[in-house]
């Protein structure tokens, strides 16, 4: 079955190129309200939402973002409430929930990203670019790990040793340094074997090819046809929208309707590739 | 013509006053497995890198080496690149991509090889290999074993003539070790592969060889068909330590011609041998019964009466919340001048217990107690001062200076009073040196803590045979001075030579603990080859010595029976 994630990750970073891309530049309400749904949706469809805690930790974010510009801004007309002098308009707290709105959307649209880009995927997208350069980050991507845990077994064996015996913070410290110092010297170290390792397997002798596990077909071009045809019609019917000094948008046109319509479909379009799955999983079930 | 062929071939390092290697000569056939044995130091690793153009340490190089009948120095890069594959000791650190596809393909990608071509190769090395369940996945998830036959997969997928191997399975546990040498020979015997493989381990391996060379001190000592160049090396007691139980137990008896190299021809020997109802008088002459020149470790028990030097009780630990029980309920005691070696599978909970001892991790229930003292009452460091030190499984955590003579200074090693010598490693940087120097200079720096129980990791890994022995010698002499030793082992042979008790951990209990030759002696796998030899033929051998006495008092029993039956007639 061929879900969203399955896509070729041109296709993918095309669709997340489009999405966030369009209320990355809008300040329209109601497509930051699609986005934030949508958003959300990719990250339920995709990997899952993670813990309530995220969630939670996310809702203080919009919370606080959103309290965050009445509280600082005070331009605006229709004044609601007047704290320590300051007048808290309606206006800004308008601005404050899109503001909110937005920045919270882009983390769910990064930790959607995050979850259908995986590294070797993210290796696919730049191997197309230039091979040398997704090997640095196929490279990189196994270092860093591999670096932090070696030194953390090199801290727990040189306590065994007694490295951190005096009591005083100063000598930790001391200590401390001493084992970042060997760790610099057992990274390059380390990458001496590996660069061994790399020209006995013939790593410079020219010519360098890209091994890709997945092809650009119709589908994928597909995908990427229809994100940045949608995100174009959403931006073409884009509404101009002033919150200051009272809210003022453009009224409704054909156009402006287009351009909602037009996000709207592009937020629901990687369920509607799951869902077209689903059914035809069962027709195909039904029909065996 | 030879596939490899070295022809005098000399070798000096850079800056180094005396050569590595000495007018070294031979030939290996297409499709011979070649065993390269020899002490450490003895030049084995050079050899192998001279082979390997590309690996080819700086140095002053005489002689001619021949890939196929052409000059090495005269191959074009990509010939000389592609047809030599090579897989060193450690694993981790030869893995250059994070994923096993990747891995797999890079190879290939600098041969600039076309996707379809790459597609084919790697599908069917992952298939030949069992690759397919782990074929996704981040290297680091994988196991020693597994990173290091992604290792030799990666290499093979280039479709190599020649596979040069440097100790592969040194930091493996032994069914890994068995696993990695097994798919070596498959592929020696199926593909009809050229394999130069250096090793220590040489009780599975060597059988399997078509020859064995062996080095000291940078010359060609022997070469020729196993049994041959074993039997040839009478009176080379350090060699012949390394070598297989059988084979060692054919020169203790003294016997003469080709030596027994697997566990069956071993037994067969100990079956004629015992059906002849003589040993070779050679042997009365060679080994002087009980007080023979090896040392059979005395195993004079525990120090009783003092306060345990490590008590774990009824422990339980786990990594992670979620995660399962590492160790369950596990209880161990470990008494002031005893070595207790500690045995099981690869996550079987032994390095967590160690770590428990060390008090580096506290056990979420139940108690870990230091010389009648609980770990949690030591004050600050007081624990690791002159009482408890740790030999880890990475030994390369242990150094943090640039050179081995600064490292020992800063730990106040006291060199003379070492079995080995690493007088010779001074200006290097500890990195630098093999894995098993690596083992032995980690071990000076822990001895310097002076600990009263010291907890080692895998102490044997990489080590040659002599340094195996002189180890063990050495733990046998810091026991009588009332040092307690727990090792975590998976080399039997070590662990029947100088433990006091042996204990096999299983999914984190002690299911049962005993003295090594009543240890070794009931259980059926985890054994020593002699064990395995003798069981059935010899009652309670596990070391070679034990055969060895065993069979001569036989055999004197006989000679000593014999004239009272004569006169009976």
């Amino acid at each position: 079955m061929r879900t969203f994630a399955d896509f070729h990750p041109v296709a993918q970073a095309a669709y997340f190129a489009a999405a966030a891309g369009v209320a990355m530049f809008s300040m329209d309400p109601v497509v930051l309200a699609l986005s934030l749904a949508g958003a959300v949706g990719l990250c339920a469809l995709t990997g899952g939402l993670g813990s309530l805690r995220w969630q939670g930790g996310m809702l203080l974010l919009f919370l606080v973002l959103a309290a965050l510009n009445p509280l600082t801004h005070h331009d605006g007309v229709t004044v609601l409430l007047v704290v320590n002098h300051r007048p808290i308009t309606l206006e800004a707290c308008l601005y404050g929930l899109s503001a909110a709105g937005m920045v919270v959307g882009m983390v769910y649209w990064f930790r959607g990203f995050s979850q259908v880009m995986t590294s070797d995927r993210l290796l696919v997208l730049l191997g197309g670019l230039s091979p040398r350069l997704s090997l640095v980050v196929s490279m990189a991507l196994r270092y860093v790990p591999l670096f932090g845990r070696q030194w953390k077994k090199t801290q727990q064996t040189q306590r065994a040793l007694g490295l951190y015996r005096e009591e005083n913070s100063m000598d930790r410290c001391r200590a401390g340094l001493r084992v970042f110092s060997i760790m610099t010297t057992w990274a390059l170290e380390n990458g001496v074997i590996t660069a061994d390792s790399m020209t006995a397997r013939g790593y410079g002798l020219g010519c360098r090819s890209h091994f890709r596990k997945v092809s650009f077909g119709l589908h994928d071009g597909l995908l990427t046809g229809l994100s940045l045809l949608l995100a174009a019609l959403a931006l073409w019917g884009a509404r101009s929208i002033a919150y200051y000094p009272r809210l003022l948008a453009a009224p409704m046109t054909l156009r402006h309707w287009t351009g909602y319509a037009a996000y709207g479909a592009l937020m629901i379009l990687p369920h509607i590739i799951q869902g077209k799955e689903a059914l035809a999983w069962r027709w195909w079930n039904s029909n065996r | 013509m030879a596939m490899v062929e070295l022809k005098q071939v000399s070798f000096t390092y850079a800056g180094a006053a005396s050569p590595a290697l000495r007018e070294i000569s031979f030939a290996v056939e297409a499709g011979e497995m070649v065993c390269i044995c020899g002490a450490t130091g003895s030049g084995k690793s050079t050899l192998l890198r001279l082979i390997k153009r590309e690996l080819t340490p700086q140095g002053q190089l005489t002689g001619q080496i021949c890939l196929e009948g052409v000059p090495l120095s005269n191959l074009p890069e990509k010939v000389s690149a592609f047809s030599v594959g090579y897989v060193a000791q450690r694993p981790d650190e030869q893995i250059v991509t994070d994923k096993v596809w990747h891995e797999l393909a890079f190879g290939l990608e600098n041969m600039g090889l076309s996707q379809q071509e790459m597609a084919r190769r790697i599908a069917e090395t992952a298939a030949y290999f069992g690759m397919e369940s782990w074929y996704e996945q981040p290297v680091d998830q994988l196991s020693g074993g597994q990173k290091q036959l992604l290792n030799l997969a990666a290499v093979m997928v280039m479709q190599p003539k020649v596979l040069i191997l440097d100790e592969p399975t040194a930091q493996l546990d032994p069914i890994a070790a068995a696993d990695f040498t097994a798919t070596v020979h498959r592929l020696n015997r199926e593909l009809g592969l050229t394999v130069l493989v250096i090793e220590h381990r040489l009780e599975e391996l060597l059988p399997l060889c078509d020859r064995v060379i062996v080095l000291e001190e940078g010359r060609l000592l022997t070469c020729g068909a196993p049994r041959k160049a074993v039997a040839s090396l009478t009176g080379r007691k350090e060699l012949l330590l390394g070598m297989p139980a059988a084979a060692q137990l054919h020169h203790r008896l003294g016997r003469s011609g080709e030596s027994p190299l697997s566990l069956t021809e071993g037994r067969r020997m100990v079956e004629a041998l015992l059906a002849e109802g003589s040993v070779p008088s050679q042997a009365e002459a060679e080994s002087s019964p009980k007080g023979n020149s090896q040392p059979h470790p005395q195993r004079t028990g525990a120090v009783t009466g003092a306060l345990p030097a490590l008590r774990i009780q009824d422990a339980y630990f786990r990594y992670q919340r979620n995660s399962r029980d590492v160790l369950t309920g596990t209880s161990l005691t470990v008494q002031p001048g005893e070595i207790v070696c500690l045995m099981g599978g690869n996550g079987s909970g032994k390095s967590t217990l160690l770590s428990l001892a060390a008090g580096l991790q506290r056990p979420q229930h139940g108690q870990v107690e230091v010389f009648g003292q609980r770990i949690s009452a030591y004050k600050g460091q007081s624990l690791y001062q002159h009482c408890v030190a740790m030999l880890p499984q990475d030994v390369q955590t242990v150094f943090l200076c640039d050179t081995v003579s600064e490292e020992l200074r800063q730990g106040g090693c006291d060199l003379s009073a070492l079995p080995f010598d690493l007088t010779h490693l001074m200006d290097r940087h500890p990195y630098d040196l093999s894995g098993g120097e690596q083992q032995l200079l980690a071990m000076a720096r822990v001895l310097a803590q002076q600990p009263r129980l010291m907890l080692m990791d895998e102490p044997t890994k990489g080590l040659d045979a002599g340094a195996r022995y002189r180890l063990g010698a050495l733990l046998q002499r810091l026991k009588a001075q009332g040092m307690a030793v727990l090792i975590v082992t998976h080399d039997v042979t070590f662990a029947a030579q100088c433990a006091d008790r042996c204990a096999l951990l299983f999914r984190g209990q002690v299911v049962s603990q005993s003295e090594p030759a009543a240890f070794f002696r009931e259980n059926l796998f985890y054994t020593t080859p002699v064990s395995r030899m003798t069981r059935g033929l010899l009652t309670g051998c596990v070391t070679v010595e034990d055969a060895a006495e065993a069979l001569l008092d036989k055999a004197r029993d006989q000679l000593s029976s014999a004239p009272r039956e004569v006169q009976n007639q």
